[in-house]
C-alpha cells in the first residue's frame, strides 16, 4: 500500500498537459514529473493548493491511498 | 545574494596538503631511525642521551615498539587527514551535506578515538622505562582536549548524517 497520485488522470480529464499546468502552477516541469511518476517523497501544501486550484479538484481526487 | 567567499576553506585545504607531505617526512623520518636502531644500537642509547647506562633488551624493544607505533599514527593522520581534505573539497563544491561526509566523519571519529589510545599505550610504555632509572620521556599520554575531540566528533558525524537525511527529504520534496 502506498500514497497514489492521480495527476495524469486529471489532466486527462481537464484536457490539459503537464507543461501546462506547469507554467499555471510556477513549478517546474521535472518536478510536476516527479510528483506525476510517484517518485516526490513529499508535496508542499502550497504546491497541492495550487495543483487543486488550476485543476479545479480536491487534494483526495489527486491523492489515493492504494496498492501501487 | 551571493555568498560571501570564505578565505578559511583556501587555507584549510592548502594547510591540509602540507600537513600530508609533512606526515609522511615525519613517517619517513620514524622508519629511518627505526631502521638505524636495529643496525647502530650504540648509536641509540648515545642519542638519547643514556651514555654510560647500557640499557636492558626489553628495554631497547621497548623503544622501538614506541617507533613501531609511531609509524601506525602515521598511517591513522594520514587517513584522518585524506578524509578532511575530502570534506573541504566538498564544501569548496559547494555541496557538503552527502553522506559521504558523515561516513567521513564518522570515520574521523573512529581515527581520533584510535589515535588517543595509542597515546596512551606509548605513554605507558615510556612510564614502564622510565621507572628502569633512565630519563626518558614521551610527549604522549591523556588529553582532555583530545577526548573531547573524539566525542565532538562522533556526535558531529551523527548531526551531519541527520542533516544529510533531512536533506535529501528536502529534496524530494515538491
Amino acid at each position: 500500500m502506498a500514497i497514489l497520485v492521480n495527476l495524469d488522470e486529471l489532466l486527462h480529464d481537464r484536457r490539459m498537459t503537464l507543461t501546462e499546468l506547469a507554467e499555471r502552477v510556477d513549478i517546474t516541469l521535472a518536478n510536476l514529473s516527479i510528483l506525476k511518476t510517484g517518485k516526490a517523497r513529499a508535496i508542499r501544501f502550497s504546491t497541492l493548493e495550487a495543483i487543486c486550484e488550476a485543476l479545479e479538484c480536491q487534494p483526495g481526487d489527486l491523492l489515493e491511498f492504494g496498492d501501487a | 545574494m551571493t555568498k560571501p567567499q570564505s578565505t578559511a576553506l583556501p587555507i584549510a585545504y592548502v594547510v591540509l596538503r602540507i600537513l600530508i607531505v609533512l606526515n609522511w617526512f615525519f613517517g619517513a623520518c620514524i622508519l629511518a631511525l627505526l631502521t638505524y636502531t636495529l643496525i647502530n644500537e650504540p648509536w641509540m642509547v648515545k642519542a638519547l642521551g643514556m651514555s654510560g647506562f647500557t640499557p636492558e633488551r626489553w628495554v631497547m624493544m621497548a623503544m622501538r615498539g614506541i617507533a613501531a607505533l609511531g609509524l601506525v599514527a602515521i598511517l591513522f593522520n594520514n587517513e584522518l587527514l585524506k578524509r578532511l581534505l575530502a570534506i573541504v573539497d566538498t564544501v569548496r563544491r559547494g555541496d557538503p551535506f552527502v553522506a559521504d561526509n558523515a561516513y567521513r566523519l564518522n570515520a574521523i571519529a573512529w581515527l581520533l578515538l584510535a589515535l588517543q589510545l595509542l597515546s596512551l599505550v606509548i605513554a605507558g610504555i615510556g612510564k614502564a622505562i622510565a621507572s628502569h632509572g633512565n630519563p626518558f620521556h614521551v610527549d604522549a599520554g591523556f588529553s582532555v582536549a583530545g577526548w573531547l575531540a573524539v566525542i565532538l566528533t562522533f556526535v558531529l558525524a551523527r548531526v551531519f548524517a541527520e542533516g544529510t537525511l533531512m536533506r535529501e527529504d528536502l529534496e524530494g520534496t515538491i
